[in-house]
Order: C-alpha cells, then sequence, then structure tokens
C-alpha cells in the first residue's frame, strides 16, 4: 500500500494564513521552519547589510532578506527561503509573489544544532538550482572554541573554506564585494 | 559567574573503563561522546579503507588505522581526535616507534564518514583539527550524497562524484580509487 499525501503548491503556500511560523515548501511538503536565535540574527544582519549597502551602492540588482520565497521546482513544487540572497538587476521579477527560479547568491547561516545531512541538502538544491555562489556561514560560539569558519559553494564540485584571516569575495556574482571574515562574526 | 570546567587529559581518557556502549573524543580537555555508526556508516570506511591498507601494505608506504583509533593532535588542554580511516607515512612511523596510548601526533590522510546524526558545524571543525594539526588529506565521504570531498591544506576542497576517481596525490602516492567503488 503506497500513501498518498496531498502535495501543496507555491501558490497555496503564499496564500496561507499567517499562523505565526515560518514554512518551507521542500518537494511538495510544507516544512516548518524554526525561529532563528539571537547570534543567527544578528550575523545574518551583519552580512545583509554589508551586501545591501555594496549592491545599492553600484547598481548591481536586489538583496532580499532572511526568509524571501524562491521556487525552485514545479510540480512537485519546491519553495526555498534562504537566510539572505541577491539576484543580479537583469534576472530581476516585478511581482509580490515568490521568485521564479534561483537567485545568483544565496547566504546560509547554520545553527549549531543542525545536521550535517540537512544543511548539505538545502545548500544543493540552490546550487542545482543554478544559484552561482552559496555562503555558508557556521555561527560561532564557546561551544566551538569562538571558531570562525565559512564555507564558499561555486558549483557542486567545488568550494573554498574561509577562516579568522580570510577576506569574503564576491568573485564574478557580485563584482567588488568583499567583506572580512571576522567583521561577518563580530 | 564563569563556569569551570575540569578537563580531562589525553591519560586520562585512555584509561576509562570500557562501558562496551559509548566512544569518546577530547575536544580541548572536554570529553565528546561520539554515537556508535551504523552499517552503512561501517561499509563506506571499509570499502575505502581497505583498498587503502592493501595499497600501503604492498608499496611499505607507512601503516593504515581503521576504526577510530585516537590521535593526540594538543596538549593542555589535550586535544584527542578519531577517524573513521588514517594513514600514517613510514618515516613518521619510524620516528615515533612502539606507541602505548593515543599516536602522537595527527595522521598524515585522515578519513571521516558521515552518520545521519552528524552535526554540521562538528564536520568542518572537525577537518580544520586535522589540517590545523597538521594532517596533509582530509576525506569526507557522504553516503547520502554519494559524493567524496578532499580537502588538503591550501587548495580549495574538491568535491568528487561517482565518475570521477579519488588520488590520494603526494600524500599517498600511486593509490587511486574510483569514487563508485566507495559507495555500497
Amino acid at each position: 500500500m503506497t500513501t498518498q499525501t496531498k502535495l501543496m503548491t507555491a501558490e497555496e503556500l503564499f496564500k496561507m494564513p499567517d499562523d505565526n511560523w515560518r514554512y518551507e515548501l521542500v518537494r511538495g511538503e510544507l516544512r516548518q521552519m524554526p525561529f532563528n536565535g539571537m547570534l543567527h540574527g544578528s550575523t545574518t544582519a551583519r552580512i545583509l547589510v554589508s551586501l545591501t549597502n555594496y549592491v545599492e551602492s553600484k547598481g548591481l540588482g536586489s538583496v532580499y532578506m532572511t526568509g524571501t520565497g524562491f521556487i525552485l521546482g514545479r510540480d512537485p513544487d519546491h519553495v526555498r527561503a534562504p537566510d539572505a540572497s541577491f539576484v543580479s538587476r537583469d534576472r530581476e521579477q516585478d511581482t509580490e509573489f515568490y521568485f521564479e527560479g534561483a537567485p545568483d547568491l544565496v547566504v546560509e547561516v547554520i545553527s549549531p544544532d543542525e545536521l550535517y545531512f540537512d544543511a548539505e541538502e538545502k545548500i544543493f538544491d540552490w546550487l542545482e538550482s543554478g544559484t552561482r555562489m552559496v555562503i555558508v556561514v557556521l555561527l560561532s560560539s564557546e561551544m566551538n572554541n569562538n571558531r570562525y569558519i565559512v564555507k564558499v559553494y561555486r558549483s557542486h564540485k567545488h568550494l573554498r573554506i574561509l577562516t579568522e584571516e580570510d577576506t569574503l569575495d564576491g568573485g564574478d556574482v557580485v563584482p567588488g564585494w568583499t567583506m572580512p571574515v571576522k567583521d561577518i562574526f563580530s | 559567574m564563569t563556569t569551570q570546567t575540569k578537563l580531562m587529559t589525553a591519560e586520562e581518557l585512555f584509561d576509562m573503563p570500557d562501558d562496551g556502549y559509548h566512544r569518546y573524543e577530547l575536544v580541548r580537555g572536554e570529553l565528546r561522546t561520539m554515537a556508535p555508526p551504523g552499517a552503512y556508516h561501517g561499509k563506506s570506511a571499509t570499502r575505502v579503507g581497505r583498498p587503502l591498507a592493501d595499497h600501503v601494505d604492498e608499496n611499505n608506504l607507512g601503516e593504515v588505522y581503521i576504526g577510530e583509533i585516537g590521535f593526540r593532535i594538543g596538549s593542555n588542554p589535550d586535544h584527542v581526535r578519531a577517524p573513521d580511516v588514517a594513514f600514517v607515512r613510514r618515516e613518521r612511523e619510524d620516528e615515533v616507534g612502539e606507541t602505548h596510548g593515543y599516536f602522537p601526533g595527527p595522521p598524515d590522510l585522515a578519513i571521516e564518514v558521515i552518520s545521519p546524526y552528524d552535526i554540521y558545524r562538528e564536520v568542518d571543525e572537525k577537518v580544520q583539527d586535522w589540517l590545523d594539526a597538521g594532517t596533509r588529506m582530509v576525506i569526507v565521504i557522504n553516503p547520502r550524497r554519494r559524493e567524496v570531498r578532499v580537502h588538503t591544506p591550501l587548495a580549495d576542497t574538491v568535491i568528487l562524484t561517482p565518475g570521477d576517481t579519488l588520488d590520494g596525490g603526494d600524500v599517498v602516492p600511486g593509490w587511486t580509487i574510483p569514487v563508485s567503488r566507495v559507495f555500497p
């Protein structure tokens, strides 16, 4: 016997009444997302400010804050919401609805208890949908000796690990944008 | 108020009675429990560890350790990490001689297989701990995605998938294995 689950569409997700929770639609299945903690929020905010200031000053496109939905697939509908994202000017869409497609750049801040397989699934959903750069920030705390680790995925075959002394670079995705790793964490 | 945690030493860890259930690492003086790996995990570790051991033996390149053997990579606070598979080259083996307790220093190659309950951050921390300690290659196997990551100091991480071949480079000269053979 197979179980038939009724799958939800991106349109249905968008029209859902606000119940104070956040959701993603992972291949048609509604997935509740926990609220982020303070460290997660402040770390994301620092990146958003730096990225937004740069992108706007150069007119490169738009930066979207935490929780903005991107439709990565249809039937089953697949809607993901990263911590921060950037869409280049030539790909911008004028809509109140979710973005159809993947952003050019995604930032994912990984909470201390997030499982390896879950985080990697999310990262590869972006890469396989066409996102050209995924910046993965591992939250730093006393638990990990206040170690700073940032991982920059440029494709599903290649990534670079940055630590304390390194500087994040927007490469050809956000040309000219740089942010010292230290500034992400404090 | 700060909390004072009493730190454990590598010797205390080594002398701990075996409770037959838990396995431990000592991360900068703090005891960390490792869940026993599942069957699938074990298969991937064996599938890469056995051909590695054969190659190393045939060419007398050093020693291969399979099954989470402790390597002491820091002192005061003591730091003992255990990879799923490890390789130490001949010169270093000879230099160290016979040891009781944990291997003093890092392996040249450490191989880690990801389990379903592994925490994302802890995996990357462990990779960095190996590289910081002087390990020249860290291989991370992800059975869920059927991929193999190769971390080396000062170079970008390469993600290999079935169709690619894993190569021991100058760390395990002459050793290669098709990525498809790593996964059951």
